[in-house]
């Protein structure tokens, strides 16, 4: 049996922010954009999210709910620096840590001997080390499987802590609302409702076929989500796919030459992130993306050897001339190969 | 002691028995053979403790008995630079061997026969006949498939069973494994014996089973194994360990089946082979109305596609292998054509002569 943590940070940047300014106390606070350009919040507080305030709204929409938001700017080196701290934390009890972003991150404690083996002490153990060394709070949730796992640290949030127990896992998800599954959107959480589904053991009475004709692929996900079933393992080293970097303008553009000067930013920036990754040299592909004023995205790919950056301009001049309308985003990225080894696993004799 | 012994006499059974000694040993006498003379016998043995290995040549003409240990390296390369149709002559002199042919002269050093490591005598209470080319066969049937170096360190050797008047040999990795029987002329034991004959026994061995119509007797103990083929004599210590059960996992009620023509299908193998990945090998197989698709990629993103007309007329199947199983197993099987007994696309094939099921191949596959 698997013994799988998910540890989230609460309001990861707002809490820091917070934290190295004692004159946010109390205050509701949000990283994020500026209210008066485009920008959208990465992360608030949880007074902030009293107002409605959430992740990924556009901070102008929040400054009207919430008309004393504090906006900080995100200062994301500060940030890793604190996910440093906590990952080093991770690992003191098992290798097997799968990282997702810079505040959460799950880990398998099945071989873990810490705490003769208990994953709810080491969980108890990792949230009260992160506060001891970071004054920051972590959520953690404790199951057999990833899905479990992540929904149970967002049920007693925040600083809060769920377990999971394999015997109650069959009626957990029973009474589990589908939209708690992660994927399930207001999309289709409204397509379920519409044939009065609304917890996963609604779900579960629904042949893979109908699931399979309404949504595709995800349907098998759905299917096997519902009955617990989720193999997926956790995976330390993460094969990265690609790398992009994308900017929202104040204004739209049009004119080449600003188009022209827009890239050129991204371009170093692209560059500074990819020899953090220290893969360039497996660039394989490379893309261009814009989203026009009407919110319509066009994009242009091509294979590539390396960072080639007139074959970026190339791609972007092209994009331009078959889409002329002014742009509001810019994007450009790199792809890199996937290694094959990772599809190909020699299989043993079942002795 | 003293002796003298044809050059020609001399090099084949010293070049056989040297086959035991380790290059790195930790008593210095390993590095040694015994040379012993009794009663008209030059007998020569190597040892590592594991295996020992001895060889007896008459002698003709004139000698002295008595018994010491050369480098057996040295003594070889010696053997081997001197010229044919010359008698070789040994002398025993205080602490050396002085050794003369024709004009040239040496002088090896010695260690006392008493510190050379004897296997211990061991009760045999099993004994078969059979063909040194039988048993050679069956070894080389199989013994690609034995691991190397595996924490399983039962795997690390093959097993040879012996049931009433059939021996089977089997040797797995724990991806593929191989299997083959054969018949005895006379039955053995009424009840299973099992011995685990360790890697470096088998290849050795092997090298010793030169002449296939010669009959060899093999010797079982509880702990050891030992051959004898003419003047020859192996004995090598067994695994003490047990094998898995093998029969378990060799799969029945295969679903596919596919017949191949050896030759193409080895040659498509090997083409495709050469663009795969080189550490982990692996090749994808798709197999539908009566034709094999081969496809092979690796980290440098070149590609080979075969394709090859093959018996099939099964319901579809992708599969993935490691190429050079697939290989190892086709290049043991002596036919014309190969079947593969195939499952789905995670379970293990079962390769196999067309015409008989003297030799199984069980693969298991590469997860797509």
């Amino acid at each position: 049996m698997r013994k799988i943590i998910h540890v989230d940070m609460d309001c990861f940047y707002a809490a820091i922010e917070q934290r190295d300014d004692p004159s946010l106390k109390g205050m509701p606070v949000a990283v994020g954009g500026n209210p008066h350009s485009r920008g959208v919040i990465a992360t608030c507080n949880y007074e902030a999210r009293r107002f409605g305030v959430h992740s990924a709204m556009p901070s102008a929409h929040a400054a009207r709910l919430c008309p004393d938001l504090v906006f900080v700017r995100p200062n994301l080196n500060k940030y890793k620096e604190e996910s440093k701290k906590i990952r080093q934390i991770f690992h003191q009890y098992t290798e097997l840590v799968e990282p997702l972003s810079l505040d959460e991150a799950y880990l398998d404690t099945t071989e873990s001997t810490h705490y003769h083996n208990s994953a709810t002490w080491i969980a108890q153990a990792i949230c009260y080390e992160i506060y001891q060394q970071t004054q920051l709070t972590a959520s953690a949730g404790v199951a057999r499987s990833k899905f479990l796992a992540k929904i149970a640290s967002d049920w007693n949030k925040p600083a809060g802590l769920k377990v999971i127990l394999p015997e109650e896992e069959t009626y957990f998800i029973e009474k589990l609302p589908v939209k708690k599954l992660h994927g399930v959107g207001k999309v289709m959480a409204r397509k379920l409702e519409s044939m009065d589904i609304f917890t996963c053991g609604e779900l579960k009475k629904v042949e893979l076929g109908v699931l399979l004709d309404k949504f595709g692929k995800t349907g098998k996900y759905l299917y096997d989500l519902c009955r617990g079933e989720d193999k997926r393992t956790v995976k330390p080293h993460s094969d990265r796919k690609s790398l992009s970097v994308e900017n929202t303008f104040n204004e739209n553009i049009s004119e080449w030459s600003e188009c022209e000067a827009k890239l050129i930013e991204l371009i170093s920036d692209l560059t500074r992130r990819l020899q953090k990754i220290d893969k360039a040299e497996k660039i394989n592909k490379v893309y261009v993306k814009v989203k026009m004023a009407d919110f319509q995205i066009r994009s242009a790919e091509s294979i590539s050897q390396g960072l080639d950056v007139s074959l970026i301009t190339a791609l972007f001049k092209r994009l331009r001339k078959n889409f002329p309308e002014p742009i509001r985003l810019l994007g450009i990225g790199v792809k890199f190969p996937q290694t094959p080894k990772s599809k190909l696993e020699q299989l043993d004799i079942p002795f | 002691m003293r002796f003298s012994v044809g050059k020609e006499d001399l090099l084949v059974p010293l070049q056989l028995v040297s086959g035991a000694v380790e290059k790195r040993q930790t008593l210095p006498v390993l590095a040694n053979v015994l040379i012993k003379i009794e009663e008209g016998l030059l007998s020569i043995t190597a040892t590592d403790l594991e295996i020992e290995m001895s060889a007896k040549i008459k002698l003709e003409g004139e000698y002295v008995e008595g018994d010491i240990t050369v480098p057996a390296r040295k003594l070889l390369e010696i053997c081997k630079s001197l010229s044919d149709n010359e008698l070789i002559n040994f002398a025993q002199d205080e602490g050396k061997i002085k050794l003369s042919s024709g004009k040239s002269r040496f002088s090896l050093s010695t260690i006392s026969a008493q510190e050379f490591p004897n296997i211990e005598e061991a009760v045999f209470n099993q004994k078969f006949e059979i063909e040194a080319g039988q048993l050679k066969s069956l070894f080389d049937k199989t013994q690609f498939a034995m691991a190397h170096q595996d924490v399983r360190y039962y795997l690390n050797g093959m097993l040879l069973e012996v049931n009433g008047d059939k021996l089977v040999s089997v040797a797995t990795d724990g991806h593929r494994l191989a299997l083959s029987k054969v018949q005895l002329n006379q039955s053995v034991t009424e009840e299973l014996v099992q011995a685990i004959i360790p890697r470096k026994g088998i290849l050795e061995a092997g090298k010793l089973l030169s002449a296939p119509d010669q009959v060899c007797i093999v010797e079982l103990s509880s702990n050891h194994i030992k051959i004898t083929q003419g003047d020859f004599v192996f004995i090598s210590k067994l695994i003490d360990g047990r094998f898995p059960d093998y029969d378990k996992v060799l799969p029945r009620n295969a679903q596919r089946l596919m017949v191949a023509e050896k030759s193409n299908l080895k040659e498509a193998f090997t083409r495709a082979s050469i663009l795969c990945n080189e550490k982990f090998r692996g090749v994808r197989l798709n197999l539908s109305q009566n034709l094999l698709a081969i496809h092979a990629n690796n980290p440098e993103q070149e590609e080979a596609e075969i394709e090859l007309d093959v018996d099939y007329t099964d319901e579809e199947l992708e599969i993935g292998f490691n190429v050079g199983y697939l290989l190892d197993a086709i290049n043991a099987i002596k036919s014309d054509n190969v079947r593969f007994n195939l499952g789905d696309s995670n379970s293990s094939v079962l390769i196999e002569n067309a015409e008989s099921s003297d030799s199984l191949y069980v693969v298991m596959p590469m997860r797509l």
